[in-house]
């Protein structure tokens, strides 16, 4: 199925570009911040300049954002169609290497999340933005940062998940 | 109208990352560890089909193409910074939300670590912008635009590369 899922990837980014801008998903990570933030202390949030450019308006009815929301929508029908809804804590590859407990695969799971936006923050985008949309745009800080990306991520995995020495 | 475009294209996305299994651990941490190759066939034939849709858009005049700055120190580090959170969790920030769809509690805590590492940069930004963001400024630069050609010329011989590529790419159940 990876040709017609990537068919489909394909789609949605010719779609969403001809008809509005290229796809991205990290953006509204600062949106969903801000208009939160926004909503329980104001202040706070109008005093960083990245939060309020970010969310014109303090509004999560953009695009951009339906977009995003759009994403777990699917997957939830996607999920049901193939009854694959699971609450497993601690995946396979995961359970292999550091065992079965719960409390430190979602530790790693937040740290892990924490240094994913951090970096696509940094970066300007992830998977979506700079991976898909930005190198079939042929941009050259996609293409830099698509490759230090899975450098860095090949890296990490090989040593994490224990494939040294084999 | 835009809002409904965006929730059906959105879905439409979640959907496929959904149905091709790029929203499982097993096999992102597979395809980084190089042993199942499947995502990342997945991954070469979207850009393959983008690369060569995106120009072909782009020819007629009606593309909105969005080109992203290059700033080469940070946009290392941040691939660097990246990478090592996609190798720990499994997901990436789109999978993450497909994954919590599905139910698996350590792709919400995936979301909350992301919303709390995406505020800390918010806040970090005026002082990183000064630091990393004042030299290595390229702007937009696209690999036509710097040969000064027509993207599509390159844009369609790479896409059908790519498309080649992936199905040349073992498969999984090859390389195990």
């Amino acid at each position: 199925m990876w040709w017609a899922g990537g068919l489909a990837i394909g789609i949605v980014l010719i779609l969403a570009v001809a008809l509005f801008q290229p796809i991205g998903v990290s953006t509204q990570y600062v949106v969903l911040d801000g208009v939160l933030l926004h909503n329980v202390l104001p202040d706070v949030a109008s005093k960083s300049p990245y939060l309020a450019k970010a969310t014109q308006g303090w509004t999560l009815a953009t695009f951009e954002f339906f977009f995003v929301l759009g994403i777990p929508l699917g997957a939830l029908v996607g999920a049901m169609a193939t009854a694959r809804f699971t609450t497993r804590v601690v995946p396979t590859e995961w359970n292999k290497r550091f065992g079965s407990n719960p409390g430190n695969r979602l530790v790693w799971s937040f740290v892990g999340g924490f240094l994913l936006l951090f970096g696509a923050r940094f970066g300007g985008g992830c998977t979506s933005g700079h991976m898909i949309s930005g190198v079939s745009q042929l941009a050259v800080s996609s293409l830099v940062f698509s490759s230090t990306l899975f450098a860095s991520a090949i890296v990490t995995a090989r040593w994490l998940y224990g494939d040294w020495g084999k | 109208m835009d809002l409904i475009a965006g929730l059906a294209l959105g879905a439409l996305f979640g959907a496929a990352l959904q149905l091709s299994g790029a929203s499982s651990h097993t096999k992102i941490t597979q395809a980084l560890r190089l042993k199942d190759l499947t995502i990342i066939k997945l991954i070469v034939v979207a850009i393959g089909v983008g690369l060569i849709g995106v120009h072909l858009l782009d020819l007629s005049g009606w593309a909105h193409m969005k080109i992203k700055d290059l700033y080469l120190p940070g946009i290392v580090v941040a691939g660097l910074i990246f990478g090592v959170g996609f190798a720990v969790t499994g997901y990436c920030p789109g999978t993450a939300l497909v994954a919590a769809a599905e139910g698996k509690p350590d792709a919400w805590v995936t979301i909350l670590g992301g919303m709390l590492g995406t505020l800390v940069f918010a806040f970090l930004f005026p002082d990183l912008e000064t630091l990393l963001f004042s030299f290595g400024q390229y702007g937009p630069v696209t690999i036509h635009g710097l040969l000064g050609i027509q993207g599509a010329l390159l844009a369609i011989p790479l896409g059908g590369f790519c498309l080649w590529l992936a199905a040349k790419l073992p498969g999984s159940g090859g390389a195990r």
